[in-house]
This record gives C-alpha cells, sequence and structure tokens, in this order.
C-alpha cells in the first residue's frame, strides 16, 4: 500500500457521491476526488448561518434533510433534498450569493471548496457542462416566475405619500385650511389623543363651509367626516381602491397595527400606480376617443418599457408587451377610422408580419402590417381600403412606430388585397425562389391576425396550406438558412465582426436569433403550424416528428437566451450598433453559454440543410 | 488510608484533570479541533483483548474534513478469534495493508495533542488507547474527552426515565437524527457516522456560537 497522500476515502460517503450527477457519468477518480476533499456539515435553522455565511464558496451537496432555496423577494425558487446541489451559480459566475436557504428539515452537507469545484471542472468537461447547464436551468426557470409584482399587490405603505398631517378637532376650520395649504395635502387627519377621529377634505371645505355658509372661525369637529374608513398599512393596494369604490371615496388614512395614523392615500396615488402597468395601458388606448389621445397614450411606451424592464426578470417579454401594444394602437385607430369613414363596404382584416408577428418587436422595430379583404370586393370599394390603409400607418408614425423601408405596410397597395390576391402574391415567391422572394418569405410568412373578420384570415391561411407544400422551396429556404453562418469558429472560439470604427463584435439578431427564427419557421411551414411566435412554433413541433424533442428544447433555450442577452444589451451597451455584443464584455459564463448556443445552433443548421436541401447543394 | 483513596480518586479522574483546571477558558465549539476515533477491537477488555483497526476523522470549525481522515490496521494482531465477524478484517488483510501499533499510536498520539477526543462509548475506546500510550510511552492528554453515546443518553434520560439497551447504539442514535444509515461498519465508517452524529447533536442544543466544548462533556 502506498503512503498516506492517497487517503483511503470513506466508503459510504464513496457510494453516495458516485450515484449522484455528474459523478455517476465521470470515472471513478472524479468522484474519488470529491470525498478527499469534500467537508461535512449538519445545518439547521439555529447554526446555518454561522455555518453558510462564509466567505469562502462551496459547492454544497446535500445528503440528508430537506431545505428551501429562497431567494431576495422571499420567494421559494426551489425545494432541495438528497442528491440536489446548491451554491454553484456563485462559484461559476463569482458573484455573491443572492439566495438563502431555509431549513425544513435539517441534515448533512457536503461542502467542495472553490478551488477543488474549480479543479474538477478544468479536469472533466462532463463536469463543467452539468453545472453549467443547471445554472442556465435554473436561470431561466426563475424568469419564468412572476417576479415583478403589479402594483395591485403592492403595500399601502409603499404608496402612501408624506406623513400624515393631523389636527385636533376643536381647532378652528381656518387654521386647518392653512394647515392643509402649507403641507400642499387636499386632506387632513382629525386625530384627539393620537387616535383617528375624522376626516377633512377640500371638498369638505367648499360643501360644508363656503356652501354652507359656515363660519371659518368654528371648530373642525363641526365639518369632518367622523369614524371615516381607514386602511392598515400591511393591506394591499388593492384592498385600498377595492375600499375607495365601495364607498365613492377619494381618501384613505392609513393606520399601524397600533391604530396611530401615519398618513392617508387617495385614488391619484392609487392612479399614478396604474400609469406605470402596461396592462393599463392598452386598456386606455383601447379607450381612447381620438387619434391625437391615442398618439398622446402611445407616447408613454418608452418610458414605461424603461420603467418596466427595471420590474420583470424575463426581459424578452418586453417584446411581447411591445407587440400587444402595437396591436392595440391600430386595433383602435381602425375603430376611429370607422367613425369618422363609415362601415367597410366588405369584410376586412388586418394581419402583421416580421417581429410585430412574432412578438419580438422593440423600440426601433419599424412596421410590418397588410391588409386582407373579402374576394367579393368591388373596384370602387378598394379606395376605402386604401385611405384605411393611410390613416392607419400614418398614425403609426406619429406614435412613434416608423415607416417600414421596404414598404411593407398597409397604405403601400402591393400590401393590400383580397384573399385570392394575398394567395398568388405567396405563390409567387415560393414558386420562383429568387433571394428577394426568400426575403420576402422570411417576412411574410410571420404573420399574424389582429383585427377585423377572423374568417378572413382562416380562408388566407387555407388557400396557403396546399401552396406551403413544396420541396423546391423549402430546399431554397435551407439553403439560404445555411448561407448565415454562425459565428465560431472550428475550435469554438468567436468569429468577431469589425464596424468602421474598428468595434469587435458579434451580432446576436442576425448571426443568431434570426438564424433560430429562420429554422423554426422553415420546420413550421413543413408541419403547416399556423404560428408565428418562434417559442409557440417550437412547442408545436413536439407533435411532429421532424424534430427530437432534445433539438426542440435546445432550440427553445438558445432562443430564450440570446433573446434575453440581446435586450439586456440594449439597455446597457449603447456604444455598439443595435443588437451587437463584444464577448469580453461577459462574464465568463455568459461566454461559455454563448458558445454553446452559437454551437447548438450550427447543428441544427447542418442538419436543417441535409432534411431539406440534399439534393440541391 | 486517606491517601490512597486521595490517589484512587486522582487515578479515576485523571483524563478529567485538564478539563477541570481549563474551565474558565474551554474553546468555543465553532472555534475547536476534535478528533473522532472509532476502533475495531477483538473483544472488550483492554487487558486480554486486542485492536485491529484504528480510524480518525477531524472536525474544525464545526465542519467534518475528510481530507483529514485516516484509516490504519494493526499488523500486530495476534489473535482474531470471532471478532472479524464484526469488522471483516481478515488476518491476510492485516498482514498486506497493516502498520505496527507503535506507528498508529505515535501517529494518533501526534493528531490528538491539543485536540479534543470525540467517541461513541469514549470509556471502550479511550480505555484501549491508554493502555497502548502507555506502553508505548506517547504522553498525550485531550483537552476534553466527548462521549457521544452520554450525550445521548443524559439527553433521553431527561425525556424518560427507561432506556432500552438498544437504543444508545450509534446506529439507533443516528436514526433518530434522520441520519442516513451507512452500510459499512469498518472503523473508519464508525469514526465518520460519530463525528456527523456529534455535529446532529450539537446542532439540537441552543444558540450554537456560544457553546462551549465543556459543555459536550458529561
Amino acid at each position: 500500500m502506498t503512503h498516506s497522500q492517497s487517503v483511503s476515502p470513506v466508503v459510504d460517503v464513496l457510494d453516495f457521491v458516485t450515484k449522484q450527477l455528474p459523478f455517476s457519468e465521470l470515472p471513478p477518480s472524479c468522484a474519488h476526488f470529491y470525498v478527499n476533499h469534500a467537508k461535512v456539515v449538519y445545518i439547521t435553522s439555529l447554526n446555518q448561518s454561522e455555518l453558510l455565511a462564509s466567505t469562502d464558496k462551496y459547492l454544497y451537496l446535500i445528503r440528508s434533510g430537506v431545505f428551501d432555496l429562497v431567494n431576495t423577494v422571499g420567494e421559494v425558487v426551489t425545494r432541495l433534498g438528497e442528491g440536489d446541489y446548491f451554491g454553484y451559480p456563485s462559484l461559476l459566475t463569482g458573484e455573491e450569493i443572492k439566495n438563502h436557504l431555509e431549513v425544513q428539515t435539517s441534515g448533512l452537507v457536503f461542502l467542495l471548496p472553490q478551488q477543488d469545484f474549480d479543479f474538477l471542472r478544468r479536469e472533466y468537461q462532463k463536469f463543467e457542462q452539468h453545472f453549467v447547464r443547471a445554472h442556465k436551468k435554473r436561470l431561466l426557470s426563475s424568469h419564468y416566475q412572476e417576479r415583478g409584482r403589479a402594483w395591485p399587490e403592492h403595500k399601502v405603505s409603499a404608496l402612501m405619500g408624506k406623513s400624515a398631517v393631523t389636527i385636533e378637532p376643536h381647532a378652528r376650520i381656518v387654521d386647518a385650511a392653512k394647515l392643509m395649504q402649507k403641507a400642499g395635502v387636499s386632506s387632513v387627519i382629525v386625530t384627539e389623543k393620537g387616535e383617528l377621529s375624522g376626516i377633512i377634505t377640500d371638498r369638505d371645505l367648499r360643501n360644508r363651509v363656503l356652501a354652507a355658509e359656515l363660519a371659518p372661525s368654528a371648530s373642525v369637529a363641526q365639518i369632518m367626516t367622523p369614524n371615516p374608513k381607514f386602511i392598515f398599512e400591511n393591506n394591499r393596494a388593492f384592498s385600498a381602491l377595492h375600499l375607495m369604490l365601495k364607498h365613492n371615496i377619494h381618501h384613505l388614512p392609513v393606520l399601524n397595527e397600533e391604530r396611530v395614523p401615519l398618513g392617508m392615500v387617495t385614488s391619484t396615488d392609487l392612479l399614478r400606480q396604474q400609469k406605470h402597468d402596461p396592462v393599463q395601458l392598452i386598456g386606455q388606448i383601447y379607450k381612447a376617443h381620438s387619434h391625437q389621445e391615442v398618439i398622446r397614450l402611445a407616447m408613454e411606451i418608452p418610458a414605461l418599457l424603461r420603467g418596466f424592464s427595471n420590474t420583470v426578470e424575463d426581459i424578452s417579454f418586453i417584446g411581447t408587451l411591445l407587440s400587444g401594444l402595437t396591436d392595440a394602437l391600430m386595433s383602435r385607430l381602425t375603430e376611429l377610422f370607422i367613425q369618422q369613414a363609415g362601415e367597410p363596404p366588405c369584410s376586412f382584416c388586418w394581419i402583421c408580419f416580421g417581429s410585430q408577428a412574432r412578438e419580438e418587436q422593440t423600440l426601433h422595430s419599424d412596421q410590418d402590417n397588410g391588409l386582407v379583404f373579402s374576394n367579393a370586393i368591388l373596384d370602387h370599394q378598394r379606395d376605402y381600403f386604401a385611405r384605411l390603409g393611410a390613416y392607419v400607418s400614418g398614425h403609426l408614425i406619429s406614435c412613434g412606430i416608423k415607416a417600414c423601408p421596404g414598404g411593407i405596410m398597409a397604405s403601400n397597395a402591393q400590401c393590400r388585397g383580397t384573399v385570392d390576391e394575398w394567395v398568388l402574391r405567396y405563390e409567387q415567391w415560393v414558386h420562383t425562389p429568387t433571394p428577394q422572394a426568400m426575403l420576402n418569405s422570411k417576412i411574410f410568412f410571420d404573420r399574424r391576425f389582429i383585427y377585423g373578420e377572423q374568417a378572413l384570415y382562416q380562408s388566407l391561411n387555407t388557400g396557403l396550406r396546399a401552396l406551403q407544400q413544396q420541396e423546391l422551396f423549402f430546399a431554397a429556404m435551407a439553403t439560404d438558412i445555411s448561407t448565415n453562418s454562425v459565428p465560431i469558429g472550428l475550435f469554438m472560439q468567436f468569429k468577431l465582426e469589425q464596424d468602421k470604427h474598428k468595434h469587435r463584435y458579434l451580432d446576436l439578431k442576425i448571426r443568431g436569433v434570426a438564424i433560430v427564427n429562420d429554422l423554426v419557421r422553415l420546420y413550421a411551414l413543413k408541419c403547416g403550424i399556423n404560428k408565428a411566435n418562434t417559442q409557440m412554433r417550437l412547442a408545436a413541433l413536439k407533435d411532429f416528428g421532424v424534430l427530437s424533442k432534445e433539438d426542440i428544447y435546445n432550440l427553445q433555450d438558445c432562443w430564450r437566451f440570446l433573446t434575453q442577452l440581446r435586450f439586456k444589451i440594449q439597455i446597457e451597451a449603447p456604444d455598439l450598433p443595435p443588437n451587437c455584443i463584444n464577448p469580453e464584455h461577459l462574464s465568463s459564463l455568459e461566454r461559455h453559454q454563448l458558445k454553446e448556443a452559437f454551437h447548438l445552433i450550427k447543428q441544427a443548421q447542418q442538419a436543417c440543410v441535409f432534411k431539406f436541401a440534399r439534393g440541391s447543394l | 488510608m486517606y491517601l490512597s483513596l486521595l490517589v484512587e480518586v486522582y487515578s479515576a479522574m485523571k483524563w478529567r484533570l485538564p478539563q477541570l483546571f481549563q474551565r474558565t477558558e474551554s474553546a468555543l465549539w465553532l472555534n475547536s479541533e476534535l478528533l473522532v476515533v472509532d476502533l475495531e477491537l477483538t473483544g472488550l477488555d483492554p487487558n486480554s483483548h486486542e485492536i485491529v483497526s484504528i480510524a480518525w476523522v477531524l472536525i474544525k470549525n464545526g465542519r467534518i474534513e475528510l481530507q483529514q481522515v485516516q484509516h490504519k490496521l494493526n499488523s500486530d494482531v495476534k489473535q482474531l478469534a470471532q471478532s472479524p465477524v464484526y469488522h471483516g478484517i481478515g488476518e491476510h488483510q492485516l498482514a498486506q495493508s497493516g502498520e505496527r501499533l507503535e506507528q498508529i499510536i505515535r501517529a494518533l498520539g501526534a493528531e490528538l495533542a491539543s485536540k479534543s477526543l470525540v467517541c461513541h462509548n469514549a470509556s471502550l475506546d479511550w480505555g484501549f488507547l491508554q493502555k497502548y500510550m502507555n506502553q508505548y510511552g506517547v504522553n498525550v492528554t485531550p483537552v476534553h474527552i466527548i462521549d457521544t453515546l452520554k450525550i445521548e443518553k443524559n439527553k433521553l434520560l431527561r425525556s424518560q426515565t427507561y432506556l432500552a439497551q438498544d437504543q444508545l447504539t450509534l446506529a439507533a442514535c443516528r436514526r433518530r437524527y434522520g441520519l442516513p444509515t451507512y452500510q459499512n461498519h469498518n472503523a473508519l465508517s464508525d469514526a465518520l457516522a460519530t463525528a456527523e452524529l456529534l455535529l446532529a447533536q450539537v446542532s439540537h442544543l441552543d444558540r450554537q456560537g456560544v457553546i462551549k466544548l465543556r459543555n459536550l462533556v458529561c
């Protein structure tokens, strides 16, 4: 037997570790190394702060017990039990540990110090991959939890403006008015011995003093609303709103648990909250009375998104939201047009294409829309839709959604037509796949219904279904996709592009997201899936055999990761071209994930060419 | 006569003396180093039976250091008798991978200096260790001797009056804290099992940060 340096590991620990991923798929030496470098602690709710709040970082592996991983806002991210790891995100990213543990059942936990974790990462690629994937998954799953709480869930105390402005009941009315003027408030709380006894509002001064010709020297007690409704500081904003609506009041004193008045919450405070809520904005757009009002509401969109992007975790949701807002603008403008110009001469519907259809819109996206009307239309009736197209497109430009440089807008005659005319246009692209036809296909085959007669949209889809099953067209599309290369070399290094200022960058949109979109569109067309959103298309593709489940998951992951990164840089790095990134500015984990994503896209690209373009290449 | 009584009391308490003197400055549990030791024996009597193997595990700052475990087989064993039934170590294995007992005891002595000793049923293991330490002139006294069996016994006696014999085995104690069942019963597995048991026992006492080692000595 060799001398002590190679310690004989404890067999029971080794048995346990060997059964866990990733060790079960690695040579025994890996588990051996782990066991010889780990520490064991027993964690309870009483000692966890001492044992876990160490400045040294560890990979934790649970041997027994149950622990909840809780994020910074107190939500349970996941429940951990025997065989689960935690602590790796911080080991991989070098960032501080954000989540903390809540002990459900005390138990044994193995700790592997950072340097030993790093050693295993270097030595065993599968070990590295396991934790990078687990981290990616954790990131993704945490994005799907709705984190940015909607305002109705906020506590009243968060909405309450100033501290309580109070007055005694025997004070003179004029003193109350002066106090309100000085504090700049529209209401005052009347307290007796520190307890709430009534409130006075601006309206009371008008109705109960001036209109009633009461002397300003009379006592506050005479005009106050005694025993007013109130709310506790820990109640939700929603309860406050409910109380106000129910009793038709605009002011609610806020009390703490000891019933001491803390301040006032007003209906204005609540309205201010609503204004920052995109859903409310969509609601307001649908109710706007004029195109001026629509435009004014649209002006609020950029500010709202900036505020909103701080509260949502999954920033790719912003694409969905912007598309929703654009849909609302188009729908309302159409209704306003009909109010002015009269009912349409025949049935029609609005459709959109490209990024709006895929729900990937950004603030820089331009218009891609069209009008479809009934085959029964008479020639002289077409003028109505020309005016409708011009009206909506024109006002959309005023709303901040730029005109399409390629003219894909309903103001252009090429983007208006009967169902049959639209089918004919598609037919030309499919039958003669010129480069321009390929470009058009990419935009027009991502389409979505927005407003009007849905049956028309259905018949357009039906008309296109037969057309889409053209092998030659698919082969041309696959070939076209393959010409757009993924920016990664043979040995997994990035291939950077350079702009005229010598900035080196990667284009995440053209070289990443767009390729995934193109691939998924091709498979979706092949399977006759009438959806435009890439994630929805991927979800629908699970029912067809053209892509394996694993390929679908990989593409979903890649798309989410790239989209997330793309939105992130849109906010953070304005000096590069839009959608571009310098990989040097990424963390090592992000760089790693990005390479992995590009690698997966490359594989999917090759598989697609093989599947659809075998003959023509 | 009084003198001989005094000598008897002294020798009975000898190993506890250091802790009597250090009562005022016993180290905090979280700042201390403990060596958890387990012996596999050929029987229970230090005078007629032998040590088959010794394993030890270090607890430092409340953490078990798996990097520091040791498992030594005694190549000097003369009479294994029926004991392999319990520890599964055969004569062949001892001859092949064993070390001289003196070497093992000296290594353990060096490790134990300035640390506390932890055993499950310490009087048995410490009885054997003392005998051989004396024999080889290893003069080491642990700071404290902590017995997980006694900790458990006292804890149980506070809630019940009668203790069944099998309530205090290492496996039974571990089950009470929900610790995993170990399949192997060599000295190393048992030493780790004892170390984990101590961690669990300490964790169920209040106010971790201020527990001193002497609070664990019964």
